[in-house]
């Protein structure tokens, strides 16, 4: 089933990062109602409506440009609101909802004279004191967080020292450390190898099996078909499809997505979206994927 | 060794030695944000735009230092709402609001032929008249953004490395922003009599530099740029009394200098660092280069 994005029955109020409602929907964290926002006066995202509940872990997709960062921009806040409404719904025992957020690799200077534990500190700049120096249950705390990622042993070296999947893993760390609510990523799986992309699939359906919410923006749309459950689409500054792979990943959709035919096959529960339907060199024998196998099972990842 | 004393004999000497240390202490300091900004041009621009806001204290006749830091400010937070257009950009900003103020400065000197001295003055610096009161006023800058450096040390790292990632974890950019548009202000002011606005922008950008080629650290790249500036400023006084050449010159050639040493240095260590060292690199180029054997130290031939 497709749903257009304004098909949103939670209950929300025009108040951001507002103290939770009595009359909220339970699980809801963020409700964004035929939201438009953008910079300077420009529209860069239209009419969206989204309701994303607790612990829930939701792929974006759709061209560059069509407005998937902004989308996430618009749920922290970052975005100028000029309609709709937007709620975060803090859980119990916070003012408001805390975001972690993971920028893509490509807007990071590399060059910059910084540590992987100075950055992960970063994270946690309002809780560490105004001391320039760490305090020792800071370091304790980004040792645990390395470690967690798997790369504890990475934290005096320099952010350019470091590989495609350990770069993603410090930045994953800076948002892990403040406790965040809803990590929000922003093409993780962008310009890494296929290993790397799938460590750091399974590393965040690890984090969201533990609780996270989490919201990520992808241009690999195998990827997200065969990890996640629920997919949004974003086409021309706005949501177009919104509901779990197979419902979003239609050639009708994907044709007003990208503006160009794609061939999807199915095969169990895996879903396979391919680029040119009338190329001959294309694989097309779905059966060198393990179909049903773990990887292509989108329960796999669920919260 | 009593001719190499000979500068501290002069009240004026060591007053300027003073202001050139702590001008140079403050602009390594803040130089650092300025290079990991990307903004090197801005304390070029910043610094014509206060030589505006310094000729129209002298027309006027109010205190330079309070009609350069009107003037400062307000050019800086200027570029700072003009900057953030996307289709003006920050480069384009600096451009457009440091030179039109400069260019007001020229406007009201061409109308007043009498002010040649000044005019030569702010462009170049005339530290020799360096007075108490300017050591005072030097002195509580570099103590103040010194504070602020300290206090604010985390929004400001955040804001320098990454600004859009900053604000989604809560650092208040637009002060911080505005911060450091005042914090640059007053280092330019301060430093425009020592230095002069045509050589300010070299000692904004040389130390930091200059110590960015040795250390991948944060912590230490800030400690060694102020360091570094504050050593080179005295020193480079200390030694235009030697050479006889304009102080703020002698500032920024012996910065010049430090940096070109370091950066063959480190271009040495560069080329070392693949495991064999450079000369052996050249020498195992060097028997590629003849195709025959060379003998060791010890005479005897050996392959290459």
């Amino acid at each position: 089933m497709l749903r257009r994005s304004k098909a949103v029955t939670a209950t929300s109020r025009p108040v951001e990062h507002g103290p939770p409602p009595a009359t909220r929907a339970v699980e809801s964290l963020v409700n964004l109602r035929e939201l438009t926002v953008g910079y300077e006066g420009v529209v860069a995202l239209e009419d969206v409506s989204l309701d994303l509940r607790r612990g829930e872990f939701l792929g974006v997709v759709g061209p560059s440009g069509s407005g998937k960062t902004t989308l996430l921009r618009a749920i922290m806040g970052q975005a100028d609101r000029f309609a709709g409404e937007l709620t975060c719904l803090p859980p119990e025992g916070r003012k408001a909802l805390r975001f972690g957020y993971v920028p893509q690799v490509g807007t990071i200077d590399w060059n910059f004279p910084i540590t992987v534990e100075q950055v992960v500190l970063l994270g946690r700049w309002r809780e560490s004191g105004r001391l320039p120096w760490p305090r020792r249950q800071d370091r304790a705390l980004v040792g645990q967080v390395l470690e967690r990622l798997g790369i504890g042993h990475l934290g005096g070296r320099h952010i350019r020292a470091l590989s495609g999947g350990e770069q993603q893993r410090t930045f994953l760390a800076r948002a892990l450390i403040g406790d965040p609510d809803l990590l929000l990523l922003d093409e993780p799986t962008s310009g890494v190898d296929i290993k790397t992309r799938h460590d750091i699939m399974h590393l965040l359906g690890e984090l969201n099996r533990a609780g996270v919410g989490i919201i990520l923006t992808t241009h690999e749309l195998n990827g997200v078909a065969a990890h996640l459950r629920r997919l949004v689409c974003v086409a021309d500054r706005t949501v177009i499809a919104d509901g779990t792979p197979a419902e979003v990943f239609t050639p009708e959709i994907l044709r007003r997505t990208y503006g160009a035919e794609m061939m999807v096959i199915r095969r169990g529960n895996a879903i396979y979206v391919l680029e040119h339907p009338d190329g001959e060199d294309l694989v097309t024998e779905p059966e060198i994927v393990p179909a049903g196998s773990a990887e292509a099972d989108g329960s796999r990842w669920a919260p | 060794m009593g001719s190499l004393a000979e500068p501290f004999q002069f009240e004026f000497m060591v007053r300027a030695m003073i202001a050139a240390g702590l001008v140079g202490l403050l602009t390594g300091l803040v130089g650092v944000y300025i290079v990991l900004r990307h903004l090197a041009y801005i304390g070029h621009g910043l610094s014509h735009a206060v030589f505006g806001g310094a000729v129209v204290s002298f027309v006027t006749g109010i205190n330079f230092y309070v009609g350069a830091t009107v003037w400062g400010v307000f050019a800086a937070f200027l570029i700072n709402i003009a900057g953030r257009n996307r289709r003006i950009g920050g480069d384009a900003a600096i451009g457009i609001i440091t030179t039109a103020a400069f260019a007001m400065g020229v406007a009201l000197i061409s109308r007043r032929a009498t002010f040649t001295r000044d005019f030569e003055a702010a462009l170049f610096g005339e530290i020799l008249g360096i007075t108490g009161d300017d050591l005072y006023v030097i002195g509580g800058v570099m103590a103040l953004v010194a504070a602020v450096v300290f206090v604010w040390w985390k929004p400001l790292l955040f804001t320098t490395f990454d600004v859009g990632v900053a604000r989604s974890y809560g650092v208040p950019v637009e002060w911080v922003e505005a911060l450091f548009s005042l914090v640059l202000a007053a280092t330019v002011i301060v430093s425009l009599q020592v230095l002069g606005v045509t050589l300010i922008a070299a000692a904004l950008v040389i130390p930091p530099v200059t110590v960015r080629l040795l250390t991948d650290s944060f912590n230490r790249l800030i400690i060694l740029s102020t360091l570094l500036g504050g050593l080179t400023g005295f020193a480079g006084v200390y030694f235009s009394w030697f050479v006889d050449v304009s102080s703020g010159a002698t500032v920024v050639l012996l910065q010049a200098a430090v940096f070109a040493l370091v950066l063959a240095w480190s271009s040495l260590q560069a080329q070392t660092r693949g495991g064999r060292p450079y000369a052996e690199r050249l020498a195992n180029a060097g028997r590629q280069l003849i195709g025959g054997e060379l003998a060791d130290a010890s005479g005897n031939p050996r392959r290459a």
